[in-house]
């Protein structure tokens, strides 16, 4: 126990040197995350016409927005580190942990996603004085709601993640997924019903519902909350299995670390 | 420490099969520094990643202190500590003491625990100025020296080195075989170092397992290695350039000679395999009235036996295929 303490000190020790490292990276994160939606938001404005100007649909976007911009942090966060990993030369030291790869993996993403609240925080107040549209921020409600929602974000991450293991040089492939996640927050139910069970899809509606509507989180229907939970255990599972056959093949093929 | 047996590893990629290793078997005893020496492609880097449990084996059994590094990954991997790309492990944007207390935390050790150990460690790599530095703006030598620090900080019983020297300048090098000496000495840790470059290994080890072509070919002590090569070569120098005739003769009366003709004398490098061939060579020089002018028995080197033994693997294998 006292190992696995000291080994998640360390996890946390890199990462927060690594964001002071890289400070400006993440404030240019920030700030082009900041730009892009106001230049959505405008444009929107401008073009969508009154059904988008007076209906709730501007709060939507922002809802919706910041939950894709928490679920791409999120599945960045493993696939492209895995990937930076491999590149450096750092992951076979990680990988020769008698803590585990994949505990050290779940520390560094347990204290990323404290980091992610914190940029998502930013990013929400700063919109929401900027576009004058405010939401109902219920942290007892968000907060769960954001986690198990980012769940099944994580999962593509541990997916992509295995494949870069093997595949190495696949970043194009991961630009792709955000667009794939617009897609996934974006198909209407009406026309799509299965839609509800794709990632992110159930947590978006669900969101709104809590920071547009002011509900709280036992006021939501609880099949939703259900298809919610189980969606994000699914494709959270489905991504840690795809991840270690990924690995198996990697380590079967001396693909580890090489690059 | 570390028990390899009947070790092997076959890459399959499409309809291409490569066995990198090919039925391996060492052991490594408690306290030993024993260098793995191979060409490129001889199976070493599979071994140690075998080892390590990062690549997995197509057949045999690894052992690390009684535990199966794949079965039982957690109680094999808390016992060895390991260098696989040098300067490639550690990270770059971090400085010296933070790459430190990292591996050293992620092996379950303690940064506040053993903080004198981390001392004497970068006092004894002579990095104490570069403590707050990071490794990016360090030379290679330096970078070297950080990423052997972040194993050693992780105190395992067993320690791998993949090619410790690798891109450092001589005088880098041979400070690194210093300290690497004198920790071995002082600690009595178990090491395996694999390298390329031979007066390292003949420097650092005691024990050499020589690799070609995924198989072992050579498992002795240095000292014992050398011993059978020595006496067999001997350098001799002759005040005269020798006629073409005398040097086909030469040659043709003993197997391993090479002969160099200089602007006024020749100089030949021959191998003696017995003390009768030794007579045999002095009745021939008799014979054509070549006068020695100085005769050497040439010192053993392990890159000298390195190399015979490599060369009679390659013939061994082509001769069988």
């Amino acid at each position: 126990m006292q190992r696995q303490l000291i080994a998640f000190q360390a996890v946390l020790f890199r990462n927060v040197i690594e964001l002071k490292r890289y400070a400006f990276n993440t404030i240019s994160m920030l700030v082009s995350l900041y730009v892009m939606f106001m230049i959505l938001f405008f444009g929107l404005q401008r073009l969508g016409g009154a059904a988008l100007a007076a209906g709730d649909t501007l709060e939507g976007l922002l809802v919706g927005y910041l939950l894709w911009t928490m679920a791409i942090m999120a599945y960045s966060e493993l696939s492209w580190d895995l990937n930076a990993q491999a590149q450096v030369g750092t992951l076979e030291q990680l990988y020769i942990s008698p803590i585990g790869f994949g505990r050290l993996n779940a520390y560094s993403l347990l204290c990323n996603l404290v980091l992610q609240f914190g940029y998502a925080a930013i990013i929400l107040a700063v919109l929401m004085v900027s576009t004058g549209k405010y939401l109902h921020v219920d942290l007892v409600s968000i907060v769960p709601l954001f986690i198990v929602t980012l769940m099944s974000a994580y999962g593509v991450g541990f997916a992509v993640g295995g494949l870069a293991l093997i595949y190495k040089r696949i970043q194009a492939f991961f630009s792709i997924f955000q667009f794939v996640f617009l897609a996934f927050l974006t198909l209407p139910w009406a026309q799509f019903p299965w839609a509800r069970f794709l990632p992110l899809s159930m947590g978006n509606a669900l969101l709104r519902e809590v920071m547009i509507h002011g509900r709280r989180i036992w006021e939501l229907d609880p099949t939703h909350l259900m298809v919610l939970v189980g969606t994000g255990v699914f494709y959270l599972a489905l991504g840690i299995m795809a991840f270690a056959w990924s690995e198996r093949i990697a380590r079967d093929k001396g693909l580890l670390g090489h690059y | 420490m570390l028990e390899v047996s009947h070790l092997s590893k076959v890459f399959v990629s499409g309809k291409n099969k490569v066995k990198a290793v090919d039925d391996v078997s060492f052991v490594v005893n408690r306290g030993e520094i024993v260098g793995l020496l191979g060409p490129n492609g001889a199976g070493k880097t599979t071994t140690i990643k075998s080892v390590l449990g990062i690549t997995r084996p197509s057949a045999g059994s690894i052992k690390v202190g009684g535990f199966d590094p794949f079965a039982e990954p957690s109680k094999a991997l808390s016992l060895v500590a390991a260098v696989l790309e040098g300067s490639r492990n550690i990270y770059w944007r971090m400085t010296t003491w933070e790459n430190i207390v990292f591996f050293a935390g992620i092996h379950g050790v303690s940064h506040k625990i053993e903080k004198n150990y981390f001392d004497h460690l970068i006092e004894t790599f002579k990095l104490v100025d570069k403590r707050s530095t990071e490794v990016r703006q360090l030379s290679q030598g330096m970078k070297q020296k950080v990423a052997i620090c972040c194993a050693l900080v992780k105190k395992t019983p067993l320690v791998f080195l993949d090619e410790p020297t690798v891109g450092l300048d001589i005088e880098t090098s041979y400070e690194l075989r210093g300290i690497l000496k004198e920790l071995a000495a002082t600690e009595a840790r178990t090491m395996v170092v694999s390298s390329h470059d031979m007066a390292v290994i003949q420097d650092i080890c005691q024990r050499v397992i020589i690799m070609s072509g995924g198989r072992v070919i050579a498992d002795d002590k240095i000292d014992d290695l050398l011993a059978v090569f020595r006496s067999r070569n001997y350098k001799i120098a002759i005040g005269k350039v020798l006629d073409n005739d005398v040097v086909e003769h030469l040659r043709k009366r003993f197997n391993d000679v090479e002969v160099q003709l200089r602007e006024r004398k020749t100089n030949i490098t021959i191998n003696l395999p017995s003390a009768g061939d030794l007579y045999a060579l002095m009745d021939f020089l008799r014979e054509h009235n070549i006068d020695l002018e100085t005769i050497n028995q040439q010192d053993p080197d392990l890159e000298k036996a390195f190399v015979a033994l490599v060369r009679k693997e390659r013939e061994r294998c082509n001769g069988n295929s």
